[in-house]
């Protein structure tokens, strides 16, 4: 299976070759990414069909190759991959949706001139996320963790020109960084405990450890994974993200890298079922994103936004199946999702193309302009909102199922609940976008190039659900079909939620003035639309405080440190002077006091240079004279 | 009567004392050569005289003044061209005006 790392690899290589590029050859060179992507899903696929047919032990195909990274208390650091039944439908989610974006995105970013480096990013996320789904160190998935969150970052941030999309960037980053915290935090934790980053080795070590360690590293975990998969309250920066490209939304912020949560709870579960506690709060957290991401979706207009908090709400649901101990039922919805999602993003994707706005207000009757649109979003709305034969509604049954089967009764309550939320929503944005008066022109369908990806994707849409039973078989689990008193309550209460969506926005004949029921709403629809305070509580309670306190750190820098240097530098400056002016003064002085001394002698001895002859001879004569008195009063003297 | 040093010796004085007076104040160049000349013949006086009465054995003295009156005479002339040239050049050789070397 040495194949295996060719699948992330190819992408990989793709980036690196078209960053090295110049930019022009990098936008006609699309296809090397493009290629690449599909390589790998072949290969995917192959590796889908190498761990097929059996249960989780057959399938679990341990590619083994360590590469030495450094020496950390005596052993060697070393990184390795595994293919197993989760990986494999990992795999395959992503290389599918992966290649789907990447088609569509060669028409929709057609028009923009650093197309080339969006699909040298695309191409560097789809290699870290089957790195980090591929990798059996958990040292390897943080490292491909990151690395998704950089890709997130620079595409989120793409028009980078424009104000939102840089704050956009920035914010996610930051928020996903405090869940990343938390895998470092349990990445210690687990290095402590045993001594290993190999997830077999660390799942199959669990039983034996401490009371405590379980609980501190499944709450690390249970973290990063509410950071990176949009969880109450780290749920913040995913509505922001849809400030770039929609494409890149509809891989990253839909299908895949949100789901990478999901993934490493998944993947991690017998740490979590060894912590109760924290299983039971991943189901709690689950539960409120579902219910918040719900209910936010129902005010929001503009048409990305309500299908990110639709992606929020969904990831909930997800983590209720995770809570309930379910990985099958989890990483199913998490698969349908994925397709059906990025379906409709790409669908938002050719609305936005089409109406020049994200605002549903505005839009309005495309249906008959953009036919295999309309098709293909219904079909993915349908599937999201849990009506019968599409895979939305088989993978959510499959998480009621589960909820009910560990008796947590009123978790499957909050599961219809968000269902019919679902439902509402998605038939609010259907019947605004699609039904009712035109109120744009020039609407045309979008390209085949971004028709045929939708297409694909909706057609997995709507028989992944008849693969239900495979899909448990091949985790590991016998799956049983939904009962039927819990198809039909699932269907009334999609019934019900498109009942309601319809009463508000689909009725031709009467015009619902939703203003009045916003009014009866009241508080509660103004804290709905102010997004439930989450944004103004962080601003208030963390970016500001933040702010004024660097502020108070800037003064204190400017009066305390800089004020000591300054300081030291002023005594320098007054100790040079000092010495400047003694050099000035006493050696200077000295040297010009010589020379003027000398001047002095000099003019003072020239008055005697009178130039007449007889002058001097009388100085001479006076001189002898002097001379010979001292001689004669010495010889006296001395005589006497 | 027999003659001692000392009148030699006052009268060498004398000379020598003329000469200087006349080389310190006198203004004619000519003159000023003359008191020379006087001086050194009083050094000759001096010269002579202490040969004859100190050391009558030898002749150090007498050579002395020989070649002292060599050299006045050898003076004198080169004195007399100086002053020539003087002459030609300012029109008057008085010693007073010759102070272009004054400092």
């Amino acid at each position: 299976m040495n194949w295996l790392i060719a699948i992330p690899a190819l992408p990989a290589l793709a980036f690196v070759v078209l960053v090295f590029l110049p930019r022009a050859l990098r936008n006609r060179t699309l296809w090397l990414s493009v290629g690449a992507t599909c390589i790998s899903l072949a290969l995917a696929f192959m590796a889908f069909g190498r761990v097929w047919p059996g249960g989780n032990e057959l399938a679990s195909v341990r590619w083994d190759h360590p590469w030495v990274l450094g020496v950390m208390g005596g052993a060697p650091i070393s990184l390795s991959m595994q293919m197993d039944a989760i990986t494999a439908v990992m795999l395959v989610v992503i290389t599918f949706v992966g290649t789907a974006v990447q088609i569509y995105s060669l028409s929709y970013m057609s028009k923009d001139e650093r197309e080339g480096w969006y699909f040298a990013v695309l191409s560097l996320f789809t290699s870290s996320m089957l790195m980090l789904v591929l990798a059996d160190n958990l040292l390897l998935v943080f490292a491909m963790w990151e690395l998704m969150g950089l890709c997130s970052y620079l595409l989120i941030g793409f028009w980078y020109e424009l104000e939102a999309p840089r704050k956009a960037s920035q914010k996610a980053f930051l928020t996903t960084r405090v869940g990343d915290l938390g895998f470092l935090f349990s990445l210690l934790v687990i290095y402590r405990a045993i001594g290993t980053w190999d997830i077999t080795r660390v799942l199959a070590s669990v039983p034996s450890w401490g009371p405590g360690v379980a609980v501190a590293a499944a709450c690390g975990l249970l973290l990063a994974a509410m950071g990176k998969s949009a969880q109450v309250p780290l749920h913040v920066w995913l509505p922001d993200a849809m400030a770039g490209p929609t494409p890149a939304s509809a891989l990253i912020h839909a299908a895949t890298m949100v789901a990478a949560g999901v993934y490493l709870v998944a993947r991690t579960l017998p740490i979590f079922k060894a912590a109760p506690g924290v299983l039971m709060a991943t189901l709690i957290v689950g539960a409120i994103t579902a219910v918040v991401g719900g209910l936010l979706a129902c005010v929001q207009h503009d048409v990305k936004k309500v299908l990110a908090y639709s992606t929020i709400s969904q990831l909930g649901i997800m983590f209720m199946g995770l809570g309930a101990g379910s990985v099958v039922a989890a990483m199913y919805h998490l698969a349908t999702h994925a397709f059906f999602k990025s379906l409709l993003f790409l669908g938002a994707g050719v609305i936005i193309h089409a109406a020049h706005t994200q605002d549903m207000r505005e839009m309005g009757g495309l249906r008959k302009h953009m036919p295999i649109t309309w098709i293909t979003v219904l079909i993915g709305s349908l599937a999201l909102a849990g009506v019968v034969p599409f895979s939305g509604f088989f993978s959510k049954d499959a998480i009621i199922k589960a909820l009910l089967d560990a008796h947590l009764y009123w978790a499957a309550g909050v599961v219809f609940f968000a269902s019919g939320l679902t439902a509402f929503y998605m038939t609010r944005l259907y019947f605004r976008v699609f039904e009712g008066p035109e109120q744009t022109e020039h609407l045309h369908e979008g390209s085949p190039v971004m028709l045929t990806p939708m297409v694909a994707l909706a057609t997995v849409t709507v028989f992944l659900g008849a693969g239900s039973l495979a899909f448990a078989k091949f985790l590991g689990e016998q799956g049983e079909w939904p009962s039927v008193p819990l198809i039909l309550a699932s269907t009334a209460v999609a019934a019900t939620g498109i009942g309601v969506g319809w009463w508000f926005y689909g009725r031709r004949s009467v015009v619902v003035n939703t203003q009045a029921y916003k009014a009866i709403m009241g508080p509660f629809y103004a804290a709905l639309q102010q997004k439930l305070y989450f944004d103004i509580a962080y601003d208030s309670a963390i970016v500001k405080p933040y702010i004024a306190v660097t502020h108070l750190l800037a003064v204190v820098d400017r009066s305390g440190i800089d004020a000591a240097v300054n300081g030291v530098a002023a005594g320098w400056v007054a100790f040079a002077a000092a010495a400047a002016a003694f050099d000035r003064v006493v050696i200077d002085g000295a040297v010009n006091g010589l020379a003027t001394l000398s001047k002095r002698a000099g003019t003072a001895l020239r008055s005697l240079q009178t130039g007449r002859l007889q002058g001097y001879q009388r100085l001479v004569l006076s001189a002898v004279v002097l001379f010979m008195l001292y001689l004669v009063l010495y010889v006296v003297v001395k005589g006497a | 009567m027999r003659v001692g040093l000392e009148p030699f010796l006052m009268l060498a004085a004398v000379l020598f004392s003329l000469g200087l007076y006349g080389a310190v104040s006198k203004k004619a160049t000519v003159q000023l050569l003359m008191s020379l000349e006087l001086m050194a013949v009083a050094v000759n006086i001096n010269l002579v005289a202490f040969s004859r009465f100190i050391t009558p054995a030898t002749l150090d003295g007498w050579f002395f003044a020989v070649f002292t009156m060599v050299v006045s005479a050898a003076e004198v002339g080169l004195g007399l061209a100086l002053i020539i040239a003087i002459y030609r050049r300012s029109r008057g050789s008085e010693v007073t005006g010759l102070s272009e070397l004054k400092g």
